[in-house]
Protein backbone atom coordinates (compact mmCIF):
# COMPACT_ATOMS: atom_id res chain seq x y z
CA UNK A 1 0.00 0.00 0.00
CA UNK A 2 2.73 2.43 1.43
CA UNK A 3 4.77 1.47 -2.10
CA UNK A 4 1.55 2.22 -4.12
CA UNK A 5 0.83 5.29 -2.61
CA UNK A 6 4.97 6.05 -3.21
CA UNK A 7 4.31 5.48 -6.77
CA UNK A 8 1.71 7.88 -7.28
CA UNK A 9 3.50 10.82 -5.47
CA UNK A 10 6.39 9.66 -7.85
CA UNK A 11 4.04 10.80 -10.64
CA UNK A 12 2.20 13.31 -9.15
CA UNK A 13 6.18 15.18 -7.98
CA UNK A 14 7.28 14.76 -11.52
CA UNK A 15 4.86 16.02 -12.78
CA UNK A 16 4.49 19.10 -10.27
CA UNK A 17 8.08 19.48 -10.66
CA UNK A 18 8.05 20.47 -14.30
CA UNK A 19 5.56 22.51 -13.82
CA UNK A 20 7.51 24.32 -11.25
CA UNK A 21 10.22 24.73 -13.95
CA UNK A 22 8.30 25.95 -16.98
CA UNK A 23 5.45 27.67 -14.92
CA UNK A 24 3.54 26.89 -18.34
CA UNK A 25 0.59 25.49 -17.61
CA UNK A 26 -0.05 27.26 -14.33
CA UNK A 27 0.43 30.91 -15.88
CA UNK A 28 -1.62 30.30 -18.69
CA UNK A 29 -4.44 29.64 -16.15
CA UNK A 30 -3.62 31.98 -14.01
CA UNK A 31 -3.62 34.68 -16.54
CA UNK A 32 -6.96 33.44 -18.11
CA UNK A 33 -8.68 33.52 -15.06
CA UNK A 34 -7.65 37.50 -14.51
CA UNK A 35 -8.84 38.15 -17.83
CA UNK A 36 -12.00 36.46 -18.55
CA UNK A 37 -12.51 38.44 -15.10
CA UNK A 38 -11.93 41.75 -16.64
CA UNK A 39 -13.59 40.91 -19.49
CA UNK A 40 -16.67 39.79 -17.61
CA UNK A 41 -16.56 43.42 -16.27
CA UNK A 42 -17.46 44.78 -19.35
CA UNK A 43 -19.74 42.08 -20.20
CA UNK A 44 -22.19 43.24 -17.57
CA UNK A 45 -24.02 46.17 -17.75
CA UNK A 46 -23.32 47.12 -13.75
CA UNK A 47 -26.57 48.81 -13.40
CA UNK A 48 -28.93 46.24 -14.36
CA UNK A 49 -26.95 43.10 -12.62
CA UNK A 50 -25.16 43.07 -9.61
CA UNK A 51 -21.60 40.87 -10.03
CA UNK A 52 -22.78 39.38 -6.58
CA UNK A 53 -25.65 37.94 -8.12
CA UNK A 54 -23.82 36.08 -11.23
CA UNK A 55 -20.93 35.88 -9.11
CA UNK A 56 -20.75 32.35 -8.44
CA UNK A 57 -21.67 31.04 -11.75
CA UNK A 58 -18.79 32.91 -13.21
CA UNK A 59 -16.30 31.90 -10.69
CA UNK A 60 -16.96 28.13 -12.43
CA UNK A 61 -17.42 28.95 -15.33
CA UNK A 62 -14.07 30.55 -15.44
CA UNK A 63 -12.08 27.82 -13.07
CA UNK A 64 -13.93 25.16 -16.09
CA UNK A 65 -12.63 26.81 -19.43
CA UNK A 66 -9.26 27.87 -17.68
CA UNK A 67 -8.93 24.40 -16.44
CA UNK A 68 -9.49 22.91 -19.57
CA UNK A 69 -6.20 25.14 -20.91
CA UNK A 70 -4.28 23.63 -18.14
CA UNK A 71 -5.95 19.97 -17.85
CA UNK A 72 -6.08 19.25 -22.34
CA UNK A 73 -2.20 19.32 -21.84
CA UNK A 74 -1.61 16.80 -19.42
CA UNK A 75 0.11 14.54 -22.05
CA UNK A 76 1.26 17.31 -23.90
CA UNK A 77 4.91 17.76 -23.06
CA UNK A 78 5.11 13.82 -22.55
CA UNK A 79 4.23 12.70 -25.69
CA UNK A 80 6.49 15.32 -27.63
CA UNK A 81 9.39 13.21 -27.00
CA UNK A 82 7.53 9.94 -26.30
CA UNK A 83 8.27 10.03 -22.53
CA UNK A 84 4.88 8.96 -22.24
CA UNK A 85 6.04 5.72 -23.71
CA UNK A 86 8.74 5.03 -20.85
CA UNK A 87 6.05 6.16 -18.00
CA UNK A 88 3.68 3.71 -19.54
CA UNK A 89 6.49 1.09 -19.55
CA UNK A 90 8.13 1.51 -15.94
CA UNK A 91 6.52 -0.94 -13.63
CA UNK A 92 4.45 1.20 -11.75
CA UNK A 93 0.39 0.71 -12.32
CA UNK A 94 -1.31 1.98 -14.99
CA UNK A 95 -4.06 3.21 -12.45
CA UNK A 96 -1.43 4.52 -9.95
CA UNK A 97 -0.32 6.56 -13.31
CA UNK A 98 -3.77 8.01 -13.82
CA UNK A 99 -4.05 8.82 -9.67
CA UNK A 100 -0.90 10.38 -10.13
CA UNK A 101 -1.52 12.58 -13.15
CA UNK A 102 -5.23 13.70 -11.33
CA UNK A 103 -3.23 14.45 -8.34
CA UNK A 104 -0.56 17.27 -9.95
CA UNK A 105 -3.64 18.46 -12.23
CA UNK A 106 -5.90 19.15 -9.06
CA UNK A 107 -2.79 20.41 -7.51
CA UNK A 108 -2.32 23.09 -10.01
CA UNK A 109 -6.28 23.51 -10.82
CA UNK A 110 -7.23 24.22 -6.58
CA UNK A 111 -3.78 27.24 -7.26
CA UNK A 112 -5.55 28.42 -9.82
CA UNK A 113 -9.45 27.87 -8.58
CA UNK A 114 -8.05 29.80 -5.12
CA UNK A 115 -7.10 32.41 -7.39
CA UNK A 116 -10.60 32.78 -9.45
CA UNK A 117 -12.43 33.37 -6.04
CA UNK A 118 -9.31 36.15 -4.97
CA UNK A 119 -9.98 37.79 -8.36
CA UNK A 120 -13.05 38.02 -8.02
CA UNK A 121 -13.53 39.50 -4.32
CA UNK A 122 -10.93 42.13 -5.37
CA UNK A 123 -12.45 43.23 -8.49
CA UNK A 124 -16.07 42.76 -8.03
CA UNK A 125 -15.94 43.76 -3.79
CA UNK A 126 -17.61 40.37 -3.47
CA UNK A 127 -17.51 38.93 0.26
CA UNK A 128 -16.39 35.86 1.54
CA UNK A 129 -19.68 34.92 3.12
CA UNK A 130 -20.56 32.67 5.36
CA UNK A 131 -17.81 30.35 5.77
CA UNK A 132 -14.63 30.35 4.11
CA UNK A 133 -13.81 26.97 4.82
CA UNK A 134 -16.56 25.35 2.97
CA UNK A 135 -16.05 27.50 0.20
CA UNK A 136 -12.80 26.38 0.14
CA UNK A 137 -14.28 22.36 0.69
CA UNK A 138 -16.37 22.93 -2.21
CA UNK A 139 -14.50 24.24 -4.60
CA UNK A 140 -11.83 20.94 -3.62
CA UNK A 141 -14.11 18.42 -4.01
CA UNK A 142 -15.34 20.18 -7.63
CA UNK A 143 -12.03 20.28 -9.05
CA UNK A 144 -11.41 16.91 -7.83
CA UNK A 145 -14.20 15.53 -9.85
CA UNK A 146 -13.29 18.49 -13.04
CA UNK A 147 -9.59 16.81 -13.19
CA UNK A 148 -10.53 13.09 -12.40
CA UNK A 149 -12.71 13.01 -16.20
CA UNK A 150 -10.51 15.51 -17.18
CA UNK A 151 -7.26 13.77 -17.29
CA UNK A 152 -8.90 10.67 -18.44
CA UNK A 153 -10.36 12.92 -21.22
CA UNK A 154 -7.22 14.65 -22.11
CA UNK A 155 -5.82 10.91 -22.63
CA UNK A 156 -8.26 9.95 -24.78
CA UNK A 157 -8.64 13.31 -27.25
CA UNK A 158 -4.41 13.31 -27.61
CA UNK A 159 -4.87 10.01 -29.00
CA UNK A 160 -6.98 11.44 -31.83
CA UNK A 161 -6.44 13.44 -34.74
CA UNK A 162 -8.70 15.97 -33.53
CA UNK A 163 -6.46 16.76 -30.32
CA UNK A 164 -7.95 19.17 -27.75
CA UNK A 165 -10.38 20.44 -29.93
CA UNK A 166 -12.41 16.84 -28.64
CA UNK A 167 -12.17 18.00 -25.05
CA UNK A 168 -15.12 20.48 -24.44
CA UNK A 169 -17.37 17.74 -26.68
CA UNK A 170 -16.47 14.93 -24.20
CA UNK A 171 -16.48 16.86 -21.15
CA UNK A 172 -18.64 19.44 -20.68
CA UNK A 173 -21.91 17.70 -20.65
CA UNK A 174 -20.42 15.02 -18.03
CA UNK A 175 -19.97 18.17 -16.11
CA UNK A 176 -22.90 19.73 -15.22
CA UNK A 177 -23.22 18.02 -11.77
CA UNK A 178 -20.25 19.77 -10.58
CA UNK A 179 -21.08 23.05 -12.31
CA UNK A 180 -24.86 22.45 -10.76
CA UNK A 181 -23.53 21.31 -7.19
CA UNK A 182 -20.37 23.45 -7.31
CA UNK A 183 -21.95 27.05 -8.23
CA UNK A 184 -25.26 26.04 -6.08
CA UNK A 185 -22.71 26.29 -2.98
CA UNK A 186 -20.88 28.66 -4.01
CA UNK A 187 -23.72 31.35 -4.65
CA UNK A 188 -25.57 30.13 -1.22
CA UNK A 189 -22.09 30.47 0.90
CA UNK A 190 -21.21 34.22 -1.20
CA UNK A 191 -24.99 35.40 -0.20
CA UNK A 192 -24.32 34.79 3.41
CA UNK A 193 -27.07 31.72 3.22
CA UNK A 194 -26.30 29.17 6.55
CA UNK A 195 -24.06 26.19 6.01
CA UNK A 196 -26.61 23.54 6.36
CA UNK A 197 -27.76 25.14 3.14
CA UNK A 198 -25.05 23.48 1.11
CA UNK A 199 -24.52 20.05 2.72
CA UNK A 200 -26.38 18.38 0.30
CA UNK A 201 -24.73 19.84 -2.80
CA UNK A 202 -21.08 18.73 -1.06
CA UNK A 203 -22.07 15.81 -0.63
CA UNK A 204 -23.08 15.21 -3.94
CA UNK A 205 -20.08 16.58 -5.46
CA UNK A 206 -18.13 14.33 -2.95
CA UNK A 207 -19.94 11.66 -4.53
CA UNK A 208 -18.94 12.95 -8.08
CA UNK A 209 -15.50 13.17 -7.09
CA UNK A 210 -15.68 9.57 -5.86
CA UNK A 211 -17.08 8.03 -9.00
CA UNK A 212 -15.28 10.33 -11.28
CA UNK A 213 -11.96 9.17 -9.50
CA UNK A 214 -12.50 5.71 -9.55
CA UNK A 215 -14.32 5.41 -13.33
CA UNK A 216 -10.41 7.18 -13.87
CA UNK A 217 -8.47 4.53 -13.05
CA UNK A 218 -10.44 1.79 -13.81
CA UNK A 219 -11.02 2.46 -17.29
CA UNK A 220 -7.07 4.70 -17.91
CA UNK A 221 -5.25 1.40 -18.58
CA UNK A 222 -7.83 0.93 -21.33
CA UNK A 223 -6.99 4.26 -22.71
CA UNK A 224 -3.28 4.17 -23.05
CA UNK A 225 -2.60 0.52 -23.88
CA UNK A 226 -0.67 -0.17 -26.96
CA UNK B 1 -26.96 -16.01 -36.27
CA UNK B 2 -25.54 -15.87 -39.77
CA UNK B 3 -25.06 -12.91 -41.18
CA UNK B 4 -27.82 -13.20 -43.76
CA UNK B 5 -30.46 -14.82 -40.86
CA UNK B 6 -29.51 -11.53 -39.54
CA UNK B 7 -30.46 -8.59 -42.36
CA UNK B 8 -33.83 -11.01 -42.79
CA UNK B 9 -34.42 -10.81 -39.34
CA UNK B 10 -33.60 -7.18 -39.32
CA UNK B 11 -35.69 -6.46 -41.87
CA UNK B 12 -38.95 -8.03 -40.65
CA UNK B 13 -38.68 -6.41 -37.59
CA UNK B 14 -38.15 -3.45 -39.00
CA UNK B 15 -41.16 -4.20 -41.16
CA UNK B 16 -43.19 -5.13 -38.53
CA UNK B 17 -42.15 -2.42 -36.68
CA UNK B 18 -43.29 0.03 -39.40
CA UNK B 19 -46.45 -1.50 -39.69
CA UNK B 20 -47.02 -1.38 -36.10
CA UNK B 21 -46.30 2.42 -36.33
CA UNK B 22 -48.93 2.26 -39.08
CA UNK B 23 -51.88 1.44 -36.36
CA UNK B 24 -50.04 3.55 -33.24
CA UNK B 25 -50.97 6.52 -35.83
CA UNK B 26 -54.76 5.47 -36.89
CA UNK B 27 -55.44 4.57 -33.84
CA UNK B 28 -54.00 7.64 -31.59
CA UNK B 29 -55.89 10.14 -34.61
CA UNK B 30 -59.26 8.11 -34.94
CA UNK B 31 -59.86 5.83 -32.25
CA UNK B 32 -58.09 6.83 -29.03
CA UNK B 33 -60.08 9.65 -26.28
CA UNK B 34 -58.70 13.08 -26.46
CA UNK B 35 -57.42 14.13 -23.33
CA UNK B 36 -59.25 16.34 -21.21
CA UNK B 37 -56.60 19.32 -20.11
CA UNK B 38 -54.21 18.78 -22.81
CA UNK B 39 -56.65 18.52 -25.96
CA UNK B 40 -54.91 16.86 -29.35
CA UNK B 41 -51.04 17.96 -28.67
CA UNK B 42 -51.49 15.58 -26.08
CA UNK B 43 -51.05 12.94 -29.27
CA UNK B 44 -47.53 13.33 -29.63
CA UNK B 45 -47.18 11.48 -26.16
CA UNK B 46 -47.61 8.20 -28.10
CA UNK B 47 -44.57 8.84 -30.14
CA UNK B 48 -42.40 11.05 -27.31
CA UNK B 49 -42.67 8.54 -25.07
CA UNK B 50 -41.52 5.63 -26.68
CA UNK B 51 -39.07 7.08 -28.40
CA UNK B 52 -37.35 8.06 -24.57
CA UNK B 53 -37.90 4.30 -23.87
CA UNK B 54 -35.55 3.31 -27.38
CA UNK B 55 -33.32 5.87 -26.10
CA UNK B 56 -32.69 4.74 -23.09
CA UNK B 57 -32.66 0.83 -23.88
CA UNK B 58 -29.77 1.36 -26.13
CA UNK B 59 -28.11 3.58 -23.88
CA UNK B 60 -28.17 0.74 -21.73
CA UNK B 61 -27.47 -1.77 -24.49
CA UNK B 62 -24.85 0.65 -25.75
CA UNK B 63 -22.91 0.66 -21.91
CA UNK B 64 -22.78 -2.65 -21.20
CA UNK B 65 -21.47 -3.97 -24.62
CA UNK B 66 -18.72 -1.37 -24.63
CA UNK B 67 -18.21 -2.70 -20.96
CA UNK B 68 -17.82 -6.15 -22.35
CA UNK B 69 -15.90 -4.84 -25.42
CA UNK B 70 -13.33 -3.67 -22.34
CA UNK B 71 -13.19 -7.32 -20.86
CA UNK B 72 -13.21 -9.34 -23.78
CA UNK B 73 -11.77 -8.06 -26.49
CA UNK B 74 -14.87 -9.43 -28.97
CA UNK B 75 -15.13 -7.14 -32.43
CA UNK B 76 -19.52 -8.57 -32.26
CA UNK B 77 -19.09 -6.97 -28.73
CA UNK B 78 -17.59 -3.54 -30.16
CA UNK B 79 -19.90 -3.81 -33.49
CA UNK B 80 -23.39 -4.02 -31.49
CA UNK B 81 -21.79 -1.10 -29.28
CA UNK B 82 -22.01 1.11 -32.59
CA UNK B 83 -25.34 -0.25 -33.60
CA UNK B 84 -26.95 0.34 -30.38
CA UNK B 85 -25.40 3.79 -30.21
CA UNK B 86 -26.41 4.97 -33.58
CA UNK B 87 -30.18 3.95 -32.74
CA UNK B 88 -30.34 5.46 -29.80
CA UNK B 89 -29.14 9.00 -31.54
CA UNK B 90 -31.60 8.34 -33.93
CA UNK B 91 -34.15 8.29 -31.21
CA UNK B 92 -32.60 10.50 -29.19
CA UNK B 93 -33.31 12.77 -31.94
CA UNK B 94 -36.75 11.96 -32.28
CA UNK B 95 -37.88 12.86 -28.78
CA UNK B 96 -35.52 16.11 -28.94
CA UNK B 97 -37.49 16.92 -31.87
CA UNK B 98 -41.39 15.69 -30.26
CA UNK B 99 -40.65 17.57 -27.14
CA UNK B 100 -40.04 21.06 -27.47
CA UNK B 101 -43.30 20.61 -30.30
CA UNK B 102 -45.75 19.61 -27.75
CA UNK B 103 -43.87 21.78 -24.98
CA UNK B 104 -44.97 24.69 -27.13
CA UNK B 105 -48.43 24.22 -26.97
CA UNK B 106 -48.55 22.89 -23.14
CA UNK B 107 -46.14 25.10 -21.79
CA UNK B 108 -45.78 27.94 -23.65
CA UNK B 109 -42.42 27.39 -24.18
CA UNK B 110 -40.30 25.28 -26.87
CA UNK B 111 -37.32 24.79 -24.37
CA UNK B 112 -37.49 24.68 -20.22
CA UNK B 113 -34.58 23.52 -18.41
CA UNK B 114 -36.49 21.02 -17.07
CA UNK B 115 -34.34 17.63 -15.64
CA UNK B 116 -35.59 15.51 -17.76
CA UNK B 117 -35.10 17.14 -21.23
CA UNK B 118 -31.74 18.63 -20.06
CA UNK B 119 -30.42 14.76 -19.59
CA UNK B 120 -31.70 14.26 -23.10
CA UNK B 121 -29.88 16.84 -24.50
CA UNK B 122 -26.82 15.68 -22.89
CA UNK B 123 -27.14 12.20 -23.34
CA UNK B 124 -27.21 13.41 -27.21
CA UNK B 125 -24.13 14.99 -26.57
CA UNK B 126 -22.34 12.01 -25.19
CA UNK B 127 -23.87 9.39 -28.35
CA UNK B 128 -22.17 12.61 -30.28
CA UNK B 129 -18.69 12.56 -28.18
CA UNK B 130 -18.69 8.99 -28.90
CA UNK B 131 -19.20 9.19 -32.60
CA UNK B 132 -16.04 11.81 -32.55
CA UNK B 133 -13.85 10.38 -31.05
CA UNK B 134 -14.50 6.83 -32.48
CA UNK B 135 -13.64 8.55 -36.05
CA UNK B 136 -11.16 10.70 -35.27
CA UNK B 137 -8.08 8.12 -34.56
CA UNK B 138 -5.66 6.97 -37.40
CA UNK B 139 -5.84 3.30 -35.58
CA UNK B 140 -9.28 1.88 -35.36
CA UNK B 141 -9.02 -0.65 -32.46
CA UNK B 142 -7.89 2.55 -30.52
CA UNK B 143 -10.95 4.58 -31.67
CA UNK B 144 -13.15 1.20 -30.57
CA UNK B 145 -11.15 1.60 -26.98
CA UNK B 146 -11.80 5.50 -26.76
CA UNK B 147 -15.57 4.94 -27.55
CA UNK B 148 -15.86 2.08 -25.17
CA UNK B 149 -14.81 4.59 -22.30
CA UNK B 150 -16.94 7.48 -23.62
CA UNK B 151 -19.57 5.52 -23.28
CA UNK B 152 -19.26 3.71 -20.25
CA UNK B 153 -18.18 7.19 -18.31
CA UNK B 154 -21.69 8.55 -20.35
CA UNK B 155 -23.77 5.83 -18.41
CA UNK B 156 -21.92 6.48 -14.66
CA UNK B 157 -22.64 10.20 -15.03
CA UNK B 158 -26.24 10.15 -16.21
CA UNK B 159 -27.37 9.41 -12.74
CA UNK B 160 -25.49 12.09 -11.70
CA UNK B 161 -26.45 14.68 -14.55
CA UNK B 162 -29.90 13.50 -13.22
CA UNK B 163 -29.84 14.01 -10.44
CA UNK B 164 -27.90 17.40 -10.53
CA UNK B 165 -30.44 19.05 -12.91
CA UNK B 166 -33.57 17.73 -10.63
CA UNK B 167 -31.91 20.12 -8.05
CA UNK B 168 -33.54 22.85 -10.61
CA UNK B 169 -37.27 22.97 -10.00
CA UNK B 170 -39.05 20.44 -12.81
CA UNK B 171 -41.73 21.23 -15.22
CA UNK B 172 -42.34 17.55 -17.08
CA UNK B 173 -44.97 15.71 -16.34
CA UNK B 174 -43.92 13.01 -13.99
CA UNK B 175 -44.53 9.27 -15.42
CA UNK B 176 -47.73 7.93 -15.67
CA UNK B 177 -46.87 4.19 -16.51
CA UNK B 178 -43.73 3.13 -14.70
CA UNK B 179 -44.74 4.43 -11.47
CA UNK B 180 -44.72 2.31 -7.92
CA UNK B 181 -48.79 2.12 -7.92
CA UNK B 182 -50.80 1.08 -10.88
CA UNK B 183 -50.59 3.07 -14.38
CA UNK B 184 -53.11 6.29 -14.33
CA UNK B 185 -53.44 6.05 -17.60
CA UNK B 186 -56.68 5.14 -19.19
CA UNK B 187 -57.03 1.85 -21.02
CA UNK B 188 -57.63 3.07 -24.40
CA UNK B 189 -54.57 5.27 -24.10
CA UNK B 190 -52.84 3.01 -22.37
CA UNK B 191 -53.49 0.53 -25.12
CA UNK B 192 -52.17 2.62 -27.71
CA UNK B 193 -49.18 3.59 -25.69
CA UNK B 194 -48.15 0.01 -25.74
CA UNK B 195 -49.03 -0.61 -29.07
CA UNK B 196 -46.13 1.81 -29.58
CA UNK B 197 -43.93 1.30 -27.34
CA UNK B 198 -43.43 -2.55 -29.08
CA UNK B 199 -43.07 -0.94 -32.61
CA UNK B 200 -40.67 1.41 -31.61
CA UNK B 201 -38.90 -1.44 -29.78
CA UNK B 202 -39.20 -3.71 -33.20
CA UNK B 203 -38.18 -1.04 -35.58
CA UNK B 204 -34.67 -0.18 -32.93
CA UNK B 205 -34.29 -4.12 -32.85
CA UNK B 206 -34.67 -4.02 -36.51
CA UNK B 207 -32.15 -1.47 -37.40
CA UNK B 208 -29.78 -2.49 -34.86
CA UNK B 209 -29.53 -5.88 -36.28
CA UNK B 210 -29.19 -4.52 -40.33
CA UNK B 211 -26.59 -1.90 -38.78
CA UNK B 212 -24.75 -4.93 -37.26
CA UNK B 213 -24.51 -7.11 -40.32
CA UNK B 214 -23.35 -4.28 -42.19
CA UNK B 215 -20.67 -3.66 -39.74
CA UNK B 216 -20.10 -7.06 -39.91
CA UNK B 217 -20.09 -7.57 -43.88
CA UNK B 218 -18.00 -4.61 -43.66
CA UNK B 219 -15.34 -5.89 -41.45
CA UNK B 220 -15.01 -9.23 -43.62
CA UNK B 221 -14.34 -7.11 -46.78
CA UNK B 222 -11.49 -5.54 -44.89
CA UNK B 223 -9.88 -8.29 -44.11
CA UNK B 224 -9.95 -9.60 -47.68
CA UNK B 225 -8.84 -6.16 -49.21
CA UNK B 226 -5.94 -6.50 -46.42
CA UNK B 227 -5.48 -10.50 -47.29
CA UNK B 228 -4.88 -9.18 -51.36
CA UNK B 229 -2.56 -6.67 -50.64
CA UNK B 230 -0.64 -8.66 -48.68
Amino acid sequence: MSAYLGQIGAIAWKDLLLELRTRERVVAMGAFAVLAAVLFNYSIDRTVVRPQDIGAGLIWMTIVFGGLLGVGRTFHLEAEDGALQGVLMSPVPKDAIFLGKTLSNFVLLYIVSLLVVAVFMLFFGMELGTSPPMLALALALGALGFVALGTLFAAVSSGTRMGETLLPILLFPLLIPVIVFGAGATGRLLSGRPVSEVVGNIRMLAAFALMAVAAGSVLFRFVVED
Amino acid sequence: MSGKGMRLTGTALAGLGLLGMLLVYSLSFFWVSTELSQGVAQRIFYVHVPAAWTTFLAFGIAAFTSGMYLWLRDERLDRAALAAAEGGMIFATIMLTTGPLWGKIAWGTYWTWDPRLTSTLLMWFIFLGYFMVRNSTENPEKGKRFAAVVAIVGALDIPFIHLSVVWFRSLHPDPIVLKPDRPSLPADMLIVLLTSVLSFTMIFLGLFLLRYALETLRAGQQARAREATA
